[in-house]
């Protein structure tokens, strides 16, 4: 599946701000984001799909949009 | 308070709000923690609304740097503290609310009777061991809690522990269930923020309490808008509570009380002592004492005080090198110093006392442009 992927704040910063990827479910889109960019291993955020967020390994269509958000601290 | 209050006389005026909604403003308690680049607009717009009962807290003096966003300071109050040129010019915006200040650092031992005090309670801080602490505070006291936190161009907002339409309200830990180590976050100080940005965020904040109290249009309710000011993209996404996250929660106040959570955070470890800028330097000049400098070589300010230097990355090599039995460590912000105190502890145990300056020079020169003002 062809998923759109949309990165916020400091994840922008590593993968840019939209790339597309090949997965077919979160789990697999992880694997691959950290494939591309070894440096968001160690980086936490939360994973968003067709602006719903989910702490699971939901399956992935083609069209879906992942949005990857990381925690903001500044006040 | 009477109905021709002339104050309030364009609230009275908009239709859906009218007498009514400005009556429920003046009843609400609202408690506002941090009195910083968020904490300002939210306090000047609900200040000026009409939120009858309003308390602020935070422990910081204004410096130098904040007033190219905190726009409730002016220069001549650099060094003071914030909550009280804060109460001074709310008092004089609105005469006729009650406003109670918090001049104190909230951690899970105060913020108990803090927040029963209130009915809700906005986010305006700037760092993940408070927000964690709200977070839990405010899902244990049932607190609706409006979130807003920012970064560089980027800000989110979020309203959580509300449950409108959810079976089940949603929380922070919903969206992150544990917080981050603090070396994979940037703080302001380090990457910057451009200073309209809080107060776009902020002013978002004030709307989303003034809607929840007066019950106008739709809240942020288990939602967290991105807004994106370079381009005013904004971007808003449901959070599941799909996943329990009750047992990442201290489950009783005598449990919330117990959590350390700058030490949840990563920002302090246990057996290593936090230097304020004034214990520092009081100790650094102690006995049997080597102050060590873990930034890498170059790196400014220039510590104008005895020390030597030893960069963190080099600092496996090192160890045999550290003699004395008090070792003071201290870099920029005080997170390569809290990485270095943990390599020394791993190596030396508890046979030598560790501790490092919270907040690095960045504290340190701060601390000196206050006493100077």
């Amino acid at each position: 599946m062809e998923i759109k992927v949309i990165a916020f704040g400091q994840i922008a910063e590593i993968t840019g701000k939209e790339l597309m990827l090949e997965a077919g479910d979160i789990d697999s889109l992880k694997l691959h984001l950290i494939q591309k960019f070894p440096e968001l291993s160690d980086k936490k955020l939360a994973f968003a799909v067709n602006k719903k967020l989910t702490q699971n390994n939901v399956i992935l269509n083609q069209n879906d949009v992942v949005a990857l958000m990381p925690p903001y601290s500044g006040g | 308070m009477e109905n021709d209050n002339e104050r309030y006389s364009r609230h009275y005026a908009l239709s859906d709000f009218g007498f009514e909604g400005q009556q429920k403003l003046l009843n609400a308690k609202v408690l506002v923690i941090g009195a910083g680049g968020l904490g300002c607009p939210v306090l000047q717009y609900l200040v000026a609304a009409g939120v009858g009962t309003i308390g602020i807290a935070d422990h910081d003096h204004i410096s130098l740097s904040n007033l190219q966003r905190q726009t409730l300071y002016s220069t001549d109050d650099v060094g003071k503290k914030k909550v009280e040129v804060a109460f001074l010019k709310l008092e004089q915006l609105n005469t006729e609310i009650n406003i109670t200040t918090y001049p104190i650092e909230l951690t899970s031992k105060n913020a108990w009777n803090i927040i029963s005090e209130y009915e809700i309670i906005v986010d305006c801080t700037d760092n993940f061991a408070t927000r964690y602490l709200i977070n839990d505070a405010c899902v244990l006291l049932n607190k609706p809690l409006v979130f807003g936190a920012i970064y560089k161009y980027e800000g989110q907002v979020a309203v959580f522990n509300l449950n409108l339409k959810k079976s089940k309200p949603v929380n922070y830990r919903n969206l992150f269930p544990n917080p981050p180590k603090p070396e994979d976050v940037q703080n302001c100080n380090e990457v910057g923020v451009l200073g309209v940005l809080p107060g776009m965020i902020g002013m978002m904040q004030a709307n989303e309490v003034i809607k929840l109290i007066t019950g106008l249009g739709d809240v942020l309710d288990g939602k967290l808008l991105t807004f994106n000011m370079l381009n005013y993209e904004i971007f808003t996404v449901d959070i599941s509570n799909e996943d329990s996250v009750e047992n990442l929660i201290p489950e009783n106040r005598e449990a919330f009380e117990l959590t350390d959570y700058e030490f949840l955070c990563g920002i302090s470890i246990k057996n290593i002592e936090d230097l304020s800028p004034d214990d520092f330097i009081k100790k650094n000049s102690a006995e049997n004492t080597i102050t060590i400098d873990v930034r890498e070589v170059g790196e400014l300010p220039k510590a104008d005080f005895e020390h030597i230097q030893i960069p963190l990355s080099e600092l496996n090599d090192k160890l045999t090198e550290i003699k004395r039995e008090h070792i003071i460590l201290f870099c920029q912000s005080g997170k390569r110093s809290l990485k270095a105190a943990e390599i020394l502890m791993e190596y030396f145990g508890t046979q030598k006392k560790i501790s490092h300056l919270k907040g690095g020079m960045t504290a340190l020169e701060q601390r000196k442009n206050e006493q100077n003002n």
